[in-house]
């Protein structure tokens, strides 16, 4: 379904939060794919996604790995993202964007099994 | 002589035991009478019970699961188990025995224990050698939605449209009658042709 990684790059300008947002109407099967890529990068860095929900657990002792994630992930927002829209204010914003983070952690947390881009579909369909 | 089935993740592990359906001459290493199960979350005291509980408690945690990834109000309340979000992280949970004068079992867990549960409960609903009636135990994958868009289809909702504009057709045609007067048609026809 996806031959090479500029399939997956071309797939990734499908989302209206980017810069370079082209609609292209996303396929079925295009998407399917993109949800088990996401399932198993997710059973892949599973003891990372857990630590990083553990220390916020205790913040006030544990503060590091995550401020490195959220510090890495805005760069990332503002290198790719539309930051004029509003949507991806919120993101940026420290205030507002923790809870986002932390349950889409939480949701590929629990997407890690061998059916769980099942899961993960469902989790998205019901979204 | 009973097997036992382990699923670990991370710092939870989920131990089976239970003897195979000799009647369905299922293999000898196979699960399907669940005599006892245990629940062992690192620091935190050992969660076990028999076959009935096992079914109710991972619907608690599915179930919850669910709602705090769809932003409602995380709290889940059942006669046997009680889980409330004291936070966005820590979450409060009450195991309540069956039997009479046993004081609840009240644990806090974090989101990565939390996780921890659930794929070592998904583990046990994958695995091939552990066999559990789906009746007892729904996953956290409504059966509407088990499949996707595929399932998205549904005869119902195809034909009641179709259906519903053919019998409004036959009402408003049939309206027609009381405005038709067929032996008026035929006198009106009958002045034209003399005329």
């Amino acid at each position: 379904m996806l031959p090479n990684k500029v399939t997956i790059w071309k797939l990734r300008n499908n989302n209206p939060l980017r810069k370079s947002y082209v609609n292209n109407n996303i396929k079925l099967d295009e998407f399917e794919a993109l949800i088990k890529i996401t399932s198993e990068m997710s059973r892949y860095l599973y003891p990372y996604i857990r630590e990083l929900l553990k220390s916020r657990e205790d913040i006030e002792n544990n503060s590091v790995i995550w401020n490195d994630f959220n510090n890495r992930l805005i760069e990332l927002i503002k290198e790719r993202f539309n930051v004029d829209s509003m949507r991806v204010k919120k993101l940026l914003s420290q205030t507002e964007n923790d809870e986002i983070i932390l349950k889409s952690l939480l949701t590929l947390s629990l997407c890690i099994s061998n059916l769980g881009y099942i899961k993960l579909k469902n989790l998205l369909l019901k979204f | 002589m009973q097997n036992k089935l382990s699923f670990n993740q991370s710092s939870v592990s989920l131990e089976i035991t239970g003897l195979p359906d000799y009647s369905n001459n299922e293999n000898k290493d196979q699960i399907s009478i669940i005599s006892q199960w245990k629940l062992t979350i690192i620091d935190k005291p050992l969660i076990e019970g028999k076959f009935e509980h096992l079914g109710p408690i991972m619907d608690a945690f599915y179930i919850y699961s669910n709602i705090l990834i769809k932003n409602e109000i995380p709290i889940y309340e059942s006669k046997l188990i009680d889980i409330k979000a004291d936070d966005l992280h820590i979450h409060n949970i009450v195991l309540k025995s069956s039997k009479p004068n046993v004081k609840p079992l009240i644990l806090n867990i974090g989101n990565s224990l939390l996780s921890d549960i659930i794929n070592c409960f998904d583990q046990l609903n994958e695995s091939s050698k552990v066999r559990i009636k789906i009746d007892n135990l729904s996953t956290n994958i409504p059966k509407k939605e088990r499949y996707g868009f595929s399932n998205k289809f549904n005869f119902f909702n195809f034909i009641m449209p179709s259906f519903i504009s053919i019998c409004s057709l036959i009402l408003c045609s049939s309206a027609f009658i009381y405005f038709y007067d067929h032996s008026e048609y035929k006198e009106k026809n009958e002045l034209l042709n003399s005329k």
